[in-house]
């Protein structure tokens, strides 16, 4: 099978997962080893602020309470777009470029916003049999997200 | 049992103080008055003083009157506040948030002033002006400008009123300890948000809502002491909130251990200045909300999380997360707040039978006692001229008749 399409298709299938909720499917596509960072560069203080940095572990326990929290009556659609895919390290791990675009749509109504736009920059591991992400930086384009969200970009 | 729309639109059968016509929260006019009666008369935090640590460094601040001030660190290590806009056809000069500059030089023509507001140059000053204008009378318009504790940076539009010591008093000496240290920002983000900056604010004046919040009930609405802890009101519409130790482990595995010095470990603490600034400690983390009222169901918020300077990477590292995980932008508890006050003004639509809110819950003062804002709206109704619970005399009058 074709390594970038193998690579590009987890990337999607990773955004699908959040769309639609199902953490334990996102988490399956994570590597043991997995880390999760939201990074966004601040123009006020004239420097990079971390919005979240998880492990697999603590991604997991915060996946678990958001069901448990309040949350606004929205479905979420994430748009990445794979740009570049850089193999090193002999093939065994890949780094992935992508550009995503995120918008809320409400239930009571059906209106669709613009929410965020972002970079992912993937660390898959291929290593192992089917690629998994070894790591996720989200870095932020949009930094006003008005009422936020607390499912993972 | 339900309401007609005669009992739904009847006052409530309370004391004055407890509770408030909704348009308060809606009517443009009364958002108008807020700004010049409120607004243009107080203390506002501009930016914290590790925002513009070195000299010539700047930061602009969106006022409520709807002014962009800029703020400038001289030469002299001062910082100074103006009118950000040039004297000249009062064009904006700078765009940017923050930066560096020796000068600032309008994009426009090319007017220059100097970090103390002084115009510094007029591209052919005599040959366009003769002696009719020249540099010394064309200043920028200062503003006062005071650093407060904490390292806060403090403004206030009005020359005429109180000092900064004054009008905050000694709202803030629960924290004293806490805002003496050497304070730096590490976490700024805005969220604009389609409400009414008295229903952020609202929120933040009682524990009433910790039902809302998972975390919260899990935390310390299920502690002993809980329901012991007292508002104590301040002069000019301030409030604080007596401390508690959070016990963590319910919602997290483990306990908070990483203390804020002057603290002990998972020390909660609330402080609330009129009117829209709050300090909230969750040691390790501290949090400073800051309001820009953008319209009368529009209102931008700024949360600055803050950290020690110079502090030890992992302290820094740990302090983050606690941070991040409740009040960061995807963090478990701000959305939950955030939301609940949209739909607020959702609900609260400038229609034809506005409802009343109620403040009226009475617990001698303690947690979830509604006191908090009873006496913001004290101050409110002093300051404005208009009682919150009948803010266009209606009531009133029709009594009198």
């Amino acid at each position: 099978m074709n390594a970038d399409k193998e690579i590009s298709d987890l990337v999607y299938k990773s955004c699908f997962m959040l769309d639609e909720m199902d953490f334990s499917g996102y988490l399956s596509l994570c590597a043991p080893d997995y880390r999760y960072r939201v990074v966004a560069y601040s123009p006020e203080l004239r420097k990079d602020m971390v919005w979240q940095d998880v492990d697999k572990e603590a991604m997991q326990h915060h996946l678990e309470l958001v069901p448990k929290h309040v949350r606004e009556m929205v479905s979420v659609s994430r748009f990445p777009t794979v740009y570049l895919i850089e193999y090193e390290d002999g093939g065994r791990r890949a780094k992935v470029f992508s550009g995503m675009q995120l918008f809320k749509t409400k239930l009571d109504g059906g209106e669709t916003r613009l929410y965020a736009v972002c970079r992912l920059n993937d660390v898959v591991d291929l290593s192992n049999g089917a690629p998994r992400l070894l790591s996720r930086e989200v870095r932020m384009h949009t930094r006003q997200l008005g009422t936020g969200t607390q499912v993972p970009f | 049992m339900s309401r007609t729309s005669k009992q739904w639109a009847d006052q409530p059968k309370l004391p004055p103080t407890h509770y408030v016509n909704s348009r308060i929260y809606t009517d443009d006019a009364i958002h108008r008055e807020e700004i010049e009666k409120i607004f243009n008369r107080v203390w506002l935090i501009a930016c914290h003083e590790s925002e513009l640590p070195n000299k010539f460094d700047y930061r602009t601040f969106l006022h409520p009157s709807g002014r962009s001030l800029l703020l400038i660190r001289g030469e002299d290590d001062s910082v100074r506040a103006f009118y950000n806009t040039c004297s000249h056809r009062g064009n904006r000069l700078v765009q940017v948030p923050a930066g560096n500059a020796k000068r600032i030089t309008c994009i426009f023509h090319h007017w220059s002033y100097d970090p103390k507001g002084a115009c510094i140059d007029i591209p052919r000053e005599t040959q366009g002006y003769g002696d009719r204008i020249c540099k010394a009378n064309v200043g920028l318009r200062e503003v006062r400008c005071e650093r407060g504790l904490g390292g806060f940076i403090w403004v206030n539009i009005d020359d005429a009123s109180e000092s900064l010591t004054e009008f905050i008093g000694d709202a803030l000496e629960d924290l004293q300890v806490e805002l003496s240290q050497s304070l730096e920002v590490f976490h700024y983000h805005q969220a604009i948000i389609e409400t009414n900056y008295k229903l952020w604010h609202d929120t933040n004046r009682e524990l009433y809502h910790d039902y809302m919040h998972y975390h919260n009930r899990l935390t310390g609405l299920g502690q002993k002491g809980y329901f012991d802890r007292v508002y104590h009101p301040y002069p000019n519409g301030h409030v604080q909130l007596d401390s508690m130790e959070i016990q963590y482990q319910a919602y997290r595995g483990k306990q908070r251990t990483l203390t804020w010095p002057g603290s002990k470990a998972a020390c909660h603490k609330l402080i609330d200045i009129f009117p829209g600034t709050t300090f909230i400690l969750r040691a390790p983390s501290m949090r400073v909300d800051t309001m820009t009222p953008l319209g009368a169901n529009r209102v931008m918020i700024e949360f600055r999380g803050l950290g020690l300077k110079n502090e030890p990477a992992g302290d820094r590292a740990e302090r983050l997360m606690e941070h991040n995980n409740l009040w960061g932008p995807l963090g478990l508890n701000l959305h939950e707040d955030l939301l609940a006050n949209e739909l607020q003004t959702d609900a609260m639509r400038d229609g034809v039978e506005a409802a009343y809110v109620l403040h009226a819950r009475e617990e001698n003062n303690t947690t979830q006692d509604e006191i908090g804002m009873r006496q913001y709206y004290a101050e409110w109704g002093r300051r404005m001229g208009r009682s919150p619970h009948d803010p266009y005399g209606k009531a009133t009058a029709a009594v009198a008749a």
